[in-house]
């Protein structure tokens, strides 16, 4: 029992790390109906500039914050630069060029910092505390803590801030919210900006686990793209939710199931995601019969 | 001291390579209620489309003595110019209360938002009811008033109105027509409006042109035109 | 003034190219042969690829996994039933094909996007699904392949024309593009009448495709078995020319390489893969081997640049094609033959009339 606990607060640390990266998917689906397969190689990269500020002496929680401002400017440069130019052409094109934008930084990563995987430091201890009886790492709480912050604070700028309702009518309202004043392009690109800022917190907590290095995010993407579909690609609560399942469906079937382990897991976030498409391709909480063409 | 708040000066404007206006030319004055009437097709709506720069347009455009030329849409509508679009343009994935905020996102002077919000609520108490709810659980008659509101609380300089009588009922439409003369009255805005419904129109606005097939067949005072039979039977269908 | 055609003579393009082809092996050496072989069985993935993507609109980014599938049914077959490896070929192509129209099957209720997304998370899992049954597929060591020698006749010919006899390799090269020109002309014909129309249409617009009479549900399906069949022959020739089949040679990246090649050549245009494929293939290489030609490099920069490059040009390349040239190569080179056309006949001289060129009609 003890155990189960211990890995129920696991796979939920880990579904907090799904859920961040599934956010930044959905937010970038809901302003412009295309999912950004470079989403975990931009957040793998910017992890890496949080290596290098780290190394260069500044604290771990100094670095965060700055690296989570560069990646916001990142993604905003990346929507100017590379993706207005095609705004309105076929979504088919728009996520080729974001496969070519995941190779790209892939091979940056590789070409700046090198293949050599590096350890990554992690602000909390390894040590366990006794919560209610049971033994969890402060690893696992201050992943879900941070990971839990970084998600209410999106809900708050979103739902509650004048910027949030520019940015949320500009993505689904885009000619009306022309005519209300609201600058359409610019809030795509705060989107961008965003959902920049939000992955990059799933790649910073998850090098601690995992070893930085540029193929680090290929296999947590999976894991998004499960946490998304499962919520509904475009609720961002369901990224949330999708994610925690997700988290503890993989934790619990690596440590349960026999045979799985390790790398198998990732085959049962293709199974997740092949069972939510066959059965319910809407998730969770997706609105039925919304298929941008 | 500019009059003429907006100046239509021959404009040709069309979508693609086949042109709707060929050489429209009006003009709105400042604080004056203006009627823009014709049969479908005539080009109204494109006028209007054309003002905020949602259609490519020639000639010249100026609102408050400054050209429109090259201006996005956005811009546009900053300058002070709100447009209440066929279809009405609410945001049916937001709440009464967020169309409304978006309404008032661009303006800095918070005493003044309050008093429009309580004018607006005073004008539309079905909307006060209904604020936190999503707007698309309104009716129709109840998300024209919504546009309605919204165009309210951006205190523009102009508002383009299209066809705000379509698909409600004739209480509903002389409400909602009254509402717009006391807006007139006590924020001075200048209003464009196009309609179909001739008689209401020319009963509200001052001046009035009539538009057939993209040109300018008939203008002048909407009270000689509302007493000129033969206007009205060929133009005006009454 | 006479003027130049629309597109040069096709059947004379094509004899050409064939020509080239089959006498390239007599003037490199073996080794630059096998390359060539690997860049033809990358075009026969990418023509299966184009016939999904370009014509049928359906994104799919796991074509790798049918590589994958195709190349180990072949060294199944040969290394635990001892079968003749050519023998192997057009089973496991139909393996593969039915197995593609199966999948092809459920994507039918799947976005695009969806499906893109769908056939992306299969490319990155296909390794690690290779190595489960372990005792099958030869787990993470994968299966040797040995490559047969040379026919008798194909060798006396082979002599006779270069004096050298054949080796392994070039009667792979000459398999391969046998492959390759078949393939090549069963697509042309596919794609020039009804089944093409047909998938073009469903491409342009599934609505009106439907009202039109259009079967979308066979149509797609069967553009997906198709595209299978191509990508099984390409993986079973693929293990053949290397010599081995690993979970290690079937990573998300060849999926993503051979989409490159598609969109380099020119999505739905029927020489683009070749063009694509050739591109593709080489661009790595060349890279690889400019870079450590160049002193200056220190050595850990270069041994980087070599396993960085090609993801770095790979990325900037689909970019800016996608923005500047979404019809790739082929499209590029079209764009030239209207411009000449139209300065040779005179400026300003409109067509009148004329409906815009259709692409996929070489």
């Amino acid at each position: 029992m003890q155990e189960f606990a211990q890995q129920v607060v696991s796979g939920i640390a880990i579904g907090g790390i799904f859920a961040s990266l599934a956010l930044a998917l959905v937010l970038i689906y809901n302003a412009m109906g295309l999912v950004n397969f470079a989403q975990g190689e931009m957040a793998m990269l910017a992890t890496f500039v949080a290596f290098a500020l780290i190394n260069r002496g500044m604290s771990y929680w100094f670095a965060f914050p700055v690296t989570l401002v560069l990646a916001f400017v990142a993604g905003i440069a990346i929507q100017r630069l590379v993706i207005k130019p095609v705004e309105r052409g076929p979504v088919l094109t728009l996520v080729i060029i974001t496969l070519g934008l995941a190779t790209l930084i892939n091979g940056l990563a590789g070409f700046i910092f090198g293949y050599v995987p590096r350890s990554f430091p992690s602000p909390f201890s390894s040590d366990s505390i006794d919560l209610l009886g049971v033994f969890v790492s402060w690893r696992d709480l201050g992943v879900i803590a941070v990971s839990g912050l970084v998600l209410l604070a999106v809900y708050v700028l979103l739902q509650r801030t004048t910027v949030g309702l520019t940015m949320r009518a500009a993505a689904h309202h885009p000619e009306a919210s022309r005519l209300l004043g609201v600058q359409v392009s610019w809030m795509l690109a705060l989107g961008w900006g965003l959902a920049s800022a939000v992955g990059t917190v799933s790649g910073i907590m998850v090098a601690p686990i995992l070893l930085l290095e540029p193929n680090m995010m290929q296999s947590i993407i999976i894991y998004a793209f499960a946490a998304a579909v499962l919520g509904g690609i475009e609720s961002p609560l369901g990224a949330v939710i999708g994610g925690i399942l997700v988290g503890l469906t993989v934790n619990l079937a690596g440590a349960y199931l026999p045979g799985v382990g390790g790398d198998l897991q990732l085959a049962v976030g293709l199974a997740i995601i092949i069972a939510v498409l066959l059965l319910r391709p809407n998730g969770l909480f997706g609105r039925a019969a919304t298929r941008r063409v | 001291m500019v009059s003429n708040l907006l100046e239509l000066k021959e404009v040709h404007a069309g979508y693609g390579p086949r042109a709707v206006l060929h050489g429209v030319s009006l003009t709105v004055p400042v604080g004056g209620i203006v009627s823009l009437l014709g049969a479908n097709g005539a080009g109204k709506t494109t006028t209007l489309r054309t003002i905020t720069a949602g259609v490519r347009w020639s000639g010249d455009i100026l609102f408050a003595g400054r050209s429109l030329r090259r201006m996005s849409t956005e811009d546009v509508v900053r300058a002070g110019i709100a447009h209440v679009p066929e279809g009405r343009g609410i945001c049916t994935e937001l709440t009464v209360d967020e169309n409304l905020r978006l309404g008032a996102h661009l303006r800095r002077d918070g005493a003044e938002v309050q008093k429009d919000y309580d004018r607006v609520f005073e004008y539309f108490p079905v909307l006060k009811e209904r604020r936190k709810l999503s707007a698309s659980t309104l009716s129709g008659g109840e998300q024209q008033m919504l546009a309605l509101a919204r165009a309210i609380l951006m205190r523009p300089k102009l508002m383009l109105l299209d066809e705000p009588s379509l698909g409600l009922a004739p209480i509903v439409v002389r409400a909602i027509f009254e509402i717009i003369r006391a807006i007139n009255e006590t924020s001075g805005v200048a209003v464009l409006l196009v309609e179909q419904n001739a008689r209401i129109a020319l009963d509200l606005s001052s001046t009035a042109y009539v538009l057939e097939v993209g040109r300018v067949a008939v203008s002048g005072e909407s009270a000689q035109l509302r007493g000129d039979e033969s206007v009205r039977r060929s133009y005006l269908g009454y | 003034m006479g003027r130049l055609r629309n597109s040069p003579p096709r059947y004379l393009l094509v004899a050409v190219v064939a020509v080239f082809l089959i006498g390239l092996p007599t003037v490199i050496s073996s080794f630059q042969a096998s390359e060539w072989a690997q860049a033809l069985i990358f075009a026969i993935a990418i023509m299966g690829l184009n016939i999904l993507v370009g014509y049928s609109g359906q994104l799919s980014l796991g074509h790798g996994a049918f590589m994958a599938l195709g190349a180990y049914i072949s060294a199944i077959l040969v290394h635990r039933y001892k079968l003749d490896y050519l023998l192997t070929i057009p089973i496991a192509a139909l393996a593969t094909g039915v197995i593609g129209f199966l999948f092809g099957i459920p994507s039918l209720r799947l976005s695009a996007l969806y499906l893109a997304l769908a056939t992306f998370a299969l490319a990155v899992v296909t390794p690690t699904l290779i190595k489960r049954p372990a005792e099958l597929t030869g787990g993470v060591q994968g299966i040797l392949v040995l490559q047969p020698d040379p026919p008798a006749t194909a060798s006396d010919i082979f002599s006779a024309v270069t004096g050298t006899s054949m080796t392994s390799d070039q009667w792979i090269y000459y398999v391969s593009l046998l492959c390759l020109l078949l393939l090549f002309w069963l697509a042309w014909n596919l794609l020039r009448h009804r089944p093409g129309r047909a998938m073009r249409a469903i491409r342009d617009g599934e609505v009106a495709a439907a009202a039109s009479g259009v079967n979308i549900a066979a149509y797609k399906t069967l553009a997906f078995g198709i595209s299978a069949f191509y990508a099984g022959t390409a993986g079973s020739l693929y293990g053949l020319s290397t010599g081995f089949v690993s979970p290690d040679t079937f990573p998300v990246s060849l999926s993503i390489q051979l989409l490159v090649g598609a969109v380099i050549g020119g999505l739905a245009s029927i020489p683009g893969p070749l063009l694509g494929a050739v591109v593709a293939y080489f661009l790595p290489i060349e890279s690889n081997q400019w870079v450590p030609s160049q002193t200056w490099i220190p050595d850990q920069i270069a041994s980087t640049l070599k396993n960085a490059g090609p993801a770095v040009s790979y990325g900037v390349l689909l970019i800016l094609i996608m923005i500047f040239a979404p019809n790739g190569l082929v499209g590029l080179v079209r764009k030239g033959y209207d411009l000449l056309n139209r300065r040779l006949r005179g400026a300003g001289d409109r067509e009148a009339g004329q409906l815009p060129q259709d692409p996929q009609t070489v």
